[in-house]
């Protein structure tokens, strides 16, 4: 399995695709934050600082990374089938799951280390902002970094299952963009409408908490395959974001209590996450590598 | 070496194999021939284990990897120790230099680290490559990668070296070392089984050839048996220059001028002691006589044909 991971986790740190993502979103929120203080923003207690951070990680994540996740798996496998290299290495006495999982275990290490740029930057920001550093802030951090690592695995498995199907690796790029935005990005708006829309009175006004709790309903029944959304959901629960007398008030809960709170979208994200993987599997052990 | 029995390997809309039977022994250079779509890769791919034929039965050295449909992936992964393989239109990791990439490809095998780079430096410089050995493989040319990918084919010393096409996209210079290089292989005692077509490179190097055409293995033997059966089908073709001219009109076989005193026979056997005594018979002497033997891409094209 080292041997996969190796070959891979060194390729993948080569490709240009990872760094110009990573690049722009690091182009993106660092200005952010210097906007925010030029504004007069602080953040001023360590309960506002988690909240801001997980926010802002989890809103990087859910769209750079998990675009990159989708990207990088929908290459992995046909793109080394074209070059003719993953025949080269599997004709060496390496088993067909051994190398797939070390495959895998390095496009999820790329993923964390991208997860930790995001962290890292946003507790550069946080700060920067005034808010204190401290051991729950860190805490924090890491539990949403697995969590979000974990909807990042599913994104991949979903992007190598592309690669299994599909033999051209810019016709499974496209294909795996093509669901990005439509499955991840306009099906979830669509969702979040259709569930809030009775809530909306004629003169434009809306019950915001009826509306969040039915949107809600129906992310976790209609949109249990989006992993974006069902984070959305506990990273909201953690943050616990309320509207009092037309002031937003930040009260942190923590990522545990918002996983607690929303266990189905939980297991929704570990279900979803091993059916993939075991379809990706699957394909890849008895698939022709030619 | 590798027995393969009855082997059938179908894609969507294609038969590729269709019960192909064949055998390589230890020690032989096999020259594994055919057309365009025969089913050569799909052959070097099944024995790899690098695809799935439907049915039919491998034997690597010893060891039955696949049988009906299903392989056993710890003889197939034992049997690869031993295996050296050269892959047709491949390239390689583009971010590694050659050394890199033996380096990992020998990290594969588990070669320990001493050994590990005295065998990198024995390969760089068998395939000549001494010079680019610290440049990157993105920046090869296609000649550069071949070499690269016989180096990379031959690190764990294999018993059984299997290459695709190994001659495409090598100068003449290439093509005479990678010849060389396969014939130290065969006085090391190791088995090559290689595919191509271009037919004067199986011509010069193997000592066994295989035709497959439309997934059926047509013709098999040593270089001379199939030319000795060639000719008997075809017919002997024997060229004679006499010292003088000679009425050959009556004589029991198909005589055609060359030139001056010069004759082509044709006779369905080897009647060389015949046409000297016929010769002789009018009173002339042979200057020289010659058996034309067939080229292999005479007999390739009349098999295929």
């Amino acid at each position: 399995m080292w041997w996969g991971f190796e070959l891979e986790f060194k390729s993948t740190l080569r490709t240009k695709k990872l760094w110009v993502i990573l690049g722009i979103m690091t182009l993106l929120y660092i200005p952010s934050f210097y906007i925010a203080k030029s504004n007069g923003v602080k953040v001023e207690s360590l309960n506002d600082a988690m909240s801001v951070l997980v926010g802002n990680v989890n809103s990087s994540a859910s769209f750079f990374i998990a675009i990159l996740a989708i990207l990088m798996g929908a290459t992995a496998i046909n793109s080394e089938i074209e070059k003719g290299t993953l025949r080269v290495a599997m004709s060496k006495p390496i088993r067909r799951i051994s190398y797939i999982l070390g495959k895998f275990t390095a496009h999820a290490a790329i993923l964390l280390l991208a997860l930790l740029i995001a962290t890292i930057i946003s507790v550069a920001g946080v700060v920067s902002l005034g808010a204190p550093l401290g051991a729950e802030l860190f805490k924090e951090a890491t539990l949403l970094n697995m969590l979000l690592l974990l909807a990042m695995i599913q994104l991949v498995a979903l992007g190598y299952i592309l690669s299994t199907l599909i033999k051209s690796s810019s016709t499974a790029l496209g294909a795996a963009l093509a669901i990005f935005f439509v499955i991840f990005l306009i099906v979830p708006s669509i969702v979040q409408f259709v569930a809030m829309a009775p809530y909306i009175t004629s003169d434009g006004e809306i019950d915001l908490q009826k509306a969040q709790e039915r949107a809600d309903e129906y992310t976790k029944k209609y949109l249990f395959f989006v992993p974006t959304s069902q984070i959305d959901i506990i990273v909201r629960d953690a943050r616990n974001i309320e509207l009092s007398s037309g002031e937003l008030k930040m009260n942190y809960l923590g990522i545990v209590h918002g996983i607690r709170e929303n266990l189905p979208s939980f297991l929704s994200l570990v279900f979803m996450t091993i059916a993939y993987l075991a379809i990706t599997f699957y394909r890849f052990l008895r698939m022709d590598l030619r | 070496m590798i027995v393969i029995e009855n082997l059938v390997k179908r894609y969507k809309d294609v038969t590729a194999l269709q019960g192909l039977n064949l055998e390589v022994k230890p020690g032989q250079i096999y020259g594994f021939l055919g057309p365009n779509g025969a089913g050569k890769s799909t052959t070097i791919l099944s024995t790899l284990g690098l695809i799935f034929p439907q049915q039919g039965r491998i034997q690597l050295f010893d060891l039955e990897v696949f049988r009906d449909g299903k392989y056993d992936e710890g003889k197939l992964v034992e049997a690869k120790r031993r295996i050296g393989y050269m892959p047709e239109h491949a390239t390689l990791w583009d971010f590694l230099t050659p050394v890199q990439t033996l380096d990992i490809i020998a990290d594969a095998f588990k070669i320990p680290k001493g050994e590990k780079e005295k065998r990198i430096r024995e390969l760089i410089e068998l395939v000549g490559l001494e010079d680019a050995k610290d440049r990157k493989v993105g920046k090869f040319s296609k000649g550069m990668r071949q070499r690269l990918l016989l180096a990379q084919a031959l690190i764990n010393d294999p018993d059984l070296l299997i290459l695709d096409e190994p001659m495409n996209g090598l100068d003449p210079m290439g093509i005479a070392e990678f010849k060389d290089i396969i014939r130290e292989q065969k006085k090391a005692g190791k088995t090559v089984f290689f595919s191509s077509h271009i037919l004067a490179h199986v011509e010069e190097v193997c000592d066994t050839v295989g035709v497959i055409v439309k997934g059926r293995l047509v013709l098999e033997g040593s270089l001379e048996k199939i030319k000795e059966e060639f000719l008997k089908k075809a017919g002997y073709v024997i060229i004679i220059e006499t010292n003088k001219p000679v009425d050959l009109s009556n004589a029991p076989w198909n005589v055609s001028p060359l030139g001056e005193n010069k004759y082509r026979i044709t006779a369905s056997s080897d009647v060389r002691e015949d046409v000297h005594d016929f010769i002789t018979s009018k009173g002339a002497k042979i200057l020289s006589m010659q058996v034309k033997e067939p080229s292999l891409e005479e007999i390739f094209l009349k098999v295929v044909e």
